[in-house]
């Protein structure tokens, strides 16, 4: 079996499934998608395309042929489109199947050379654009099957307040921490020459010229980019608070008040450096903060672009399309094959399967006949049904499920940091301890300068450089070890948390089992070479779960299968697929009145004669046992959630060691889970892969997902593992829990070199050159402690 | 040699106070506003792609000055 590349979308293949084209070089597809916009890039001259796009792979095209004309409807406009000032219409997508820089490159080259299309702009950060286009030469409906022909998708979003608001805060928080950064780096440019001076030796009008540009640097900082900490200090106080901000602004603004002294009047050493230090070191993590708070936002888009937009129901034997808002309970409605299901309700008539992964996490189709319940975002994956509403639109399980997302993304639980707790004690006791020193120099020799000055330089020599950087150092360290390890940590703040975690949540499918299913028991030793190639080739006309896996079990066990042209391939709703060859009726599927079977099955029938039947099975991770183990030796507790029913949850449970195990819980009740387990002032960490788990993953202390999982479900987690693998919840355990052992020595340095300098300080026998190398040295233990992180066997 | 020194200073504060300027009209402008696809331009782009943008630059001008006669056209009707 030899891998082969697709020309297309660079994802590899076994050789066999491939449609080839002989020529030189030899072209391969893995589908015809990837076929035609292969040559329709080809036809246009935008080959170059795959030049750009490097070694990287994306999506086969899955969109081509899909009907757009709802884009140019009038509720659509009304909704979705405004006007520029120009005259122009204006709509902002989220795109699908951007992957790589040459996705974008593509998207806006074929849509700029669009006649009627003014400006494309499309983020690739956030995958959103924004497409304004004359509407009196082109339909957004032609502009959407533009984007569909070269194998990517669209879809509308509102563009909320909130998003514009995210967006604006996001572009101050770089102005400043740009302009703090660049005043920052220019200062410690000027300090090697200051710090140098002191042991060269240097006159007192050049130690002038140095202290003025460092003057110069820092002022922006202070004043502009630390505008945000004033801002924050003054809210604090109106509602009676000392919070962080006040401390960082009342120790920069005192560092820079003494500065001043220090360079138009007094003798010694400023300390501008330091306040252009402090301010940038917390500008740059609050300005993380407002990035996580945006994409939270970016998330939000993306899960309510994918709630359809409008509903067909029948109305006095005549069918209506109405917006989502205006159905109601009775209502009936219609869902094609391909459509999602717009609000909750009961089958009236029709037979067909639904997929309902975004409520259950199962990748297998559900069947639904009459009386079966409808959940709203299930998609319809065979023929027509309708169904009575039973529910309206906002009281809906999809929009129920978003809006509850919305919530928890909103007000993600909040950590405890230990650093800035302590940070915050540590400031307010400095603080006393620097204005008491005032008080006490003061009545004890009644010089007032002398006194301000010791005071000020109590705070200088307290700064708290190793304290700020006891905690990211050994972060970083610990993340880049894990991003190593093929384990991506959002933000370095989890390491703590996830180091103190005492429950971990577990999903079934995708998490603890592969979501795979594979064929754990069917004979085909004793069918014919030509019932075998029919066979193959039956379940390959299908891209069910089911068939796949019994086609990929067949290439793995025979070696010289063939393709056999089949007719007549009809897809049975919640059954199987029958077709015709030669005369001859083939069947493969379940048989109905076949009860014994309690797993999923795949019966092999010619002429209504069974002839085979496979039993597939989802497999579990091979290294879930061992993980698992490893997790209650920790001491752990190991709980896993499903959407499943109770036999097949409680049959994995055993073979991985899972004592606690819930199933048939709703999306909802994984999360009410989640809060009671986080009632019980339990540090609760979920693991979870699927759409299903969401809310979930949103309402844990710390969520994990699966690298292959559901787009969502990484959008709201924490944490991603990369390689897919579960023993990545094990690596992580450990390197946190090392980190974390890592920030607590480090801070416990800070701690001991304060309780050191700072009486000395307070007895007035600190000089500048003194404070300079101890603030120094200081940083350096703490640097030098958290290289130590990485010096063991799993480091090396 | 301080009076070159200070000469120095006020030189290199304004050379880089002007960058610092420069940077600050990019980020007005949005340049920077999409981390990703700054660092890919810086990387990637080439000749081809600035004549591209001059182009795009042309027919944006082009299409405002077309839809701004359609609706004088419109109003004085």
């Amino acid at each position: 079996m030899s891998i082969v590349k697709c020309s297309h979308c660079h994802l590899e293949f076994d050789e066999k499934v491939m449609i080839k084209e002989p020529q030189s070089p030899e072209l391969n597809f893995c589908c015809n998608g990837c076929q035609g916009v292969y040559h329709l890039l080809k036809d246009d001259g935008l080959d170059s395309f795959y030049d750009k796009m490097g070694k990287n792979t994306i999506s086969p095209p899955t969109a081509i042929g899909q009907d757009s004309s709802n884009f140019d409807m009038e509720s659509f406009a009304q909704r979705y489109i405004k006007t520029t000032p120009d005259g122009f219409s204006k709509i902002d997508l989220i795109m699908e199947g951007i992957h790589c820089a040459a996705c974008i490159w593509l998207n806006e080259k074929v849509l700029d050379e669009t006649p009627g299309i003014l400006e494309v702009s499309i983020n690739f950060t956030n995958n959103k654009a924004k497409i304004i286009w004359d509407d009196e030469t082109i339909q957004l409906s032609q502009i959407i099957d533009k984007i569909r022909s070269i194998g990517y998708n669209a879809y509308p979003y509102d563009r909320t307040q909130s998003d514009k608001k995210a967006t604006a805060n996001k572009k101050d928080y770089f102005m400043r921490m740009s302009i703090a950064i660049f005043a920052s780096m220019n200062i410690m440019m000027i300090g090697v020459a200051k710090y140098t001076g002191f042991f060269m030796g240097m006159d007192e009008e050049m130690l002038r010229i140095v202290h003025m540009a460092e003057f110069i640097f820092a002022t922006p900082v202070l004043f502009y980019s630390g505008w945000v900490f004033f801002r924050g200090a003054y809210y604090g106080l109106k509602n009676k608070m000392i919070n962080m901000d006040f401390l960082v602004s009342a120790g920069a603004t005192l560092t820079y008040i003494y500065s001043l002294y220090v360079l138009f009047g007094g003798a010694g050493h400023s300390y501008f450096d330091s306040v252009a230090m402090i301010i940038t070191f917390v500008l740059v993590g609050k300005y993380l903060e407002v990035i996580g708070k945006k994409s939270a936002v970016d998330t939000m888009d993306k899960i309510k672009s994918q709630i359809p937009l409008e509903a067909t129901i029948i109305v006095d034997g005549g069918k209506k399309v109405v917006p989502l808002d205006k159905i109601q309970v009775d209502d009936i409605i219609e869902v094609k094959n391909g459509e999602k299901a717009s609000v909750d309700g009961v089958v009236i008539s029709g037979d067909s399967s639904f997929d309902e992964s975004s409520i259950s996490g199962e990748s297998l189709p559900v069947s639904k006949k009459i009386g079966d319940k409808i959940y709203s975002g299930t998609i319809n994956t065979s023929a027509v049904i309708r169904y009575k509403a039973v529910k309206d639109y906002a009281n809906s399980t999809l929009n129920n499920i978003v809006e509850l997302l919305e919530d928890s993304l909103n007000s993600k639980p909040k950590i405890e940091d230990t650093t800035n707790e302590l940070s915050k004690y540590f400031s307010v006791i400095i603080l006393s301890i620097a204005f008491g020193t005032f008080m006490g120099w003061y009545f004890y020799d009644g010089d007032f300068e002398n006194a301000l000055i010791i005071a000020i330089s109590v705070i200088v020599i307290a700064c708290p450089c190793a304290l700020a950087l006891a905690t990211p150092i050994a972060s970083l360290i610990g993340v880049s070890w894990l991003a190593r390890e093929g384990i991506l940590f959002k933000e370095a703040k989890f390491i703590e948390t996830f180091s103190k975690m005492d429950t971990i949540v577990l999903d079934k499918t995708g998490t603890v089992t592969t979501g795979n299913l594979s064929v754990i028991s069917g004979k085909t030793s004793e069918l014919s070479s030509e019932n075998l190639n029919l066979l193959f080739s039956l379940a390959d006309s299908s891209t069910h779960p089911v068939s796949i896996a019994v086609k990929k079990h067949l290439e793995q066990n025979h070696k010289y299968l063939k393709h056999i042209e089949l007719e007549s391939i009809e897809q049975l709703p919640s059954s199987g697929i029958k077709a015709k060859y030669n005369d001859v009726a083939i069947f493969g599927g379940r048989v109905n009145d076949d009860t014994k079977h309690k797993s999923t099955i795949y019966q092999f029938c010619i002429n209504n004669t069974l002839l085979t039947t496979f039993e597939l099975e989802d497999t579990i991770r091979d290294d879930a046992k061992q993980t698992i183990s490893y997790l209650q030796n920790e001491g752990i507790e190991v709980i896993m959630c499903s959407g499943d029913n109770k036999h097949i949850v409680s049959k994995v449970a055993q073979e991985v060691g899972i004592k606690q195990y819930k199933s048939k819980m709703s999306p909802i009740d994984k999360a009410n889970f989640i809060n009671e387990l986080r009632k019980d002032k339990k540090t609760v960490v979920m693991a979870g892969d699927g759409i299903n788990d969401s809310l979930a993953l949103s309402r844990a202390d710390v969520s994990i997902a699966m690298g292959n999982g559901a787009d969502i479900a990484i959008a709201v987690s924490d944490i991603v593992i990369l390689n897919d693998k579960l023993n990545g919840i094990k690596k992580s355990i450990y390197i946190s829990k090392r980190t974390f052992k890592f920030i607590k020595q480090n801070l416990a340095i800070s701690l001991v070199y304060n309780a050191v300098t700072i009486p000395i300080a307070m007895a007035g026998y600190v000089i500048p050159l003194v404070a300079a190398l101890s603030m120094s040295l200081s940083s350096l233990l703490v640097v030098g402690n958290s290289t130590r992180i990485k010096n063991n066997k799993l480091g090396k | 040699m301080n009076g070159i020194l200070w000469l120095e200073l006020v030189v290199g504060i304004i050379v880089s106070f002007s960058l610092l300027g420069i940077f600050i009209w990019g980020a007005r402008q949005g340049q920077f506003d999409d981390g990703k696809k700054m660092m890919n331009g810086l990387l990637n782009d080439s000749p081809e792609d600035l004549q591209d943008a001059v182009k795009k630059d042309e027919k944006v001008k082009m299409m405002k000055e077309k839809k701004a006669k359609e609706m004088e056209k419109e109003k004085s009707k």
